[in-house]
């Protein structure tokens, strides 16, 4: 499986590329972009960048695994990000996982068998407010019950 | 740099402005439990483990990122200090599997001596809480890591980054799941210098998949020798067995620190050499015609053949013989007008070379050569070898097309006469490397039917001819 960045993200990294002083200041960046463009950071999106900013690729393995925003394997069509920190666990988080498990068969973490939902936990995403919240593909959802959450996922394609 | 005064529990003690108060410490002899700081590998700060208490400042403070200043007053021992690093390794240890019974790294662990020195305290965390990781991870090279054992010093990470520079090695994720790995499966190379990190992990995280299991290290002794793997001549321990009903055996070479030469370090192929200088890898009998003869029978049959070829002898020597056995063999020659030649075919390789430490010269002692009077002129030696009808081989690799005897270290496939001498790690003497450093080399190891070194052999033989 090869690995190249497309056209949109070769133009953002030849704008970058001589913002820094170092190269290696754009690894975060580069991989964002990977991530975005393949869904996760595949391990030659991970030799690519390694080469290309000249490190060694387990130094760029070190660096995504640090970070837990970066994902090392696939996910689903659909990403729920639900968030396990402290007020969307008083406010009922576990509820909503028990309800995944009881509707899918799946725990954090894993893939529902058609590929099309992922379930992971996260740290507080800032949405306190509305708690619990989850994040589908990057869009929140506050004040999420189980029926809600149903009817959420009933209205994607 | 000025030298100042600093006071260690009331210790008075002379060190250079600025130098690395950790250091200072550990080479007048101070013990400072620490996992990061290596001389080698300079300071990173990140195991907490080396703290003191310095007179005027609030808290402790790590001596490995503390610069020495005049007037400075240390103390490592106090109530309180001992608390501090207590807690610390108690804080190292907490997902420690405490396997040492199995752990190869037991009686040379810093993890083992630092809870002698300072910890001794009851564990209070449950086994069955602790963190499991994985316990066999074969990182390639023959380094085998115990993901378990670390404490995430991050000296064998740094060795692949800053001193070798291949950045195989890495910190994957963090908090409790940090661990160390390599991108690629078996992804340990390090350009053929991996397996010290084994000696650099100051746990029993990475061991050496060649030594692991064999022997427990308190059985061992350690000679101070040389690595005759090419021509720097790194110092290095040989690490030896003497069993009781037998062998004396060779466990593992380790590097010596020799700032001039290897630094701390030695290549992954020097420190492998060990196998072809121990057991039965050697020639221990004299050999004729396929079969195993006594040293008698074996003198008899050399007086005969050189006898029989009158002046048609030419002798080559090894350029990796010691300058002992290499006089006493120049001697021999010059008495009985033998033409001694130094120069050995093949031992110039010009792949094995770096601009680290390994030498395309794979001769250990060539630069003897010239000092001694031996010729290293190619075209005599051939035309000398043209018109011989005998060649004496000692050691040496040059292919020959006339009737030769082998005086060497290991077996030969030949039924040409074969007689043993000793390889350098079961002798001593001395060798100049390339850059014209003479060293000595030292072994206690002898064979229970002790193979004599060349030197010892010809003064037996002397005279006889
Ligand atoms: S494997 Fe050893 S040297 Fe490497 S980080 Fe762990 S304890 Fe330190
Ligand atoms: S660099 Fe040469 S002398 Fe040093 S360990 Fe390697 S082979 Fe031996
Ligand atoms: S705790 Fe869930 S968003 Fe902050
Ligand atoms: S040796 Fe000083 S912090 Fe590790």
């Amino acid at each position: 499986m090869s690995f190249t960045f497309n056209p949109i993200n070769e133009e953002k990294i030849k704008k970058l590329w001589g913002e820094y002083p170092k190269k290696e200041s754009l690894t975060l960046p580069m991989l964002w972009m990977a991530q975005y463009q393949e869904g996760w950071i595949t391990p030659e999106a991970i030799r690519t960048i390694a080469a290309r900013l000249e490190l060694s690729p387990s130094h760029l393995f070190g660096i995504a695994t640090f970070y837990t925003m970066f994902r090392l394997s696939a996910v689903g069509t659909y990403h729920i990000e639900l968030c396990q920190t402290l007020s969307c666990a008083l406010c009922g988080k576990d509820a909503l996982i028990e309800h995944l498990g009881k509707k899918w068969g799946i725990r954090p973490g894993e893939t529902t068998e058609d590929g099309r939902f992922t379930l992971s936990l996260v740290e507080c995403l800032g949405g306190c407010g509305g708690a619990p919240m989850l994040s589908l593909n990057e869009t929140y959802h506050e004040n999420v019950t189980p029926e809600s959450l149903d009817a959420l996922l009933e209205g994607l394609s | 740099m000025n030298n100042v005064t600093i006071t260690v529990n009331a210790q008075t003690l002379s060190a250079p402005e600025g130098s690395i108060l950790l250091q200072v410490l550990l080479d007048n002899g101070v013990s400072v439990p620490h996992f990061c700081y290596h001389e080698a590998l300079g300071v990173d700060g990140n195991c907490r483990m080396c703290m003191v208490e310095i007179e005027g400042q609030k808290r402790p403070q790590i001596a490995c990122n503390t610069r020495v200043k005049e007037g400075m007053s240390i103390r490592t021992l106090s109530d309180s200090i001992m608390a501090v690093k207590r807690s610390i390794l108690e804080l190292e240890l907490i997902n420690h599997p405490v396997d040492c019974p199995i752990c190869d790294q037991a009686g040379e662990c810093s993890l083992q001596n630092y809870y002698m020195e300072v910890g001794l305290y009851e564990s209070r965390i449950d086994r069955a809480d602790k963190v499991r990781k994985a316990k066999k991870v074969d990182l390639g090279s023959h380094v085998i890591l115990d993901q378990e054992r670390c404490v995430l010093c991050a000296r064998c990470t740094r060795f692949t980054e800053n001193i070798i520079g291949t950045g195989d090695l890495v910190i994957a994720n963090r908090g409790n799941h940090a661990c160390v790995t390599t991108f690629e499966p078996q992804g340990l190379k390090a350009d053929g210098y991996a397996m010290n990190v084994v000696d650099l992990c100051p746990v029993g995280a990475l061991t050496s998949g060649d030594f692991r299991f064999h022997q427990r290290v308190w059985f061992l002794k350690s000679d101070p020798s040389l690595c005759h793997g090419c021509a720097r001549g790194c110092s290095i321990f040989i690490d030896h067995y003497p069993q009781k009903y037998g062998d004396d055996l060779i466990y593992r070479y380790r590097p010596r620190v020799e700032r001039e030469v290897n630094g701390f370090f030695i290549c992954d192929e020097g420190r492998l050499s060990y196998k072809n200088h121990t057991g039965d890898a050697t020639l221990t009998t004299p050999r004729y015609s396929g079969t195993a003869i006594t040293l008698s029978e074996a003198l008899e049959l050399y007086h005969q053949k050189l006898a029989a070829s009158g002046s048609g002898v030419v002798a080559l020597a090894s350029p990796s013989l010691s300058c002992e056995n290499l006089t006493a063999l120049r001697d021999y020659c010059l008495q009985y007008a033998i033409p001694l030649f130094g120069v050995e075919r093949g031992s110039f390789d010009e792949t094995f070379g770096d601009d680290f430490l390994r030498l395309n010269d794979r001769a250990a002692n060539r630069s003897a050569l010239p000092l001694l009077g031996i010729s290293e002129d190619e075209s005599e030696m051939n035309a000398a070898l043209c018109a011989a009808s005998l060649v004496l081989n000692f050691d040496n690799q040059t292919p020959v097309s006339v009737d030769q005897i082998h005086f060497c270290v290991h077996p030969i496939d030949t039924r040409e006469l074969q007689i043993p001498i000793a390889p350098y790690t079961e002798q001593s003497g001395s060798i100049i490397n390339a850059f014209g450093k003479v060293q000595k080399f030292a072994s206690t190891i002898r064979r229970r039917h002790p193979v004599p070194p060349l030197h010892e052999l010809l003064s037996t033989i002397k005279g006889l001819a």
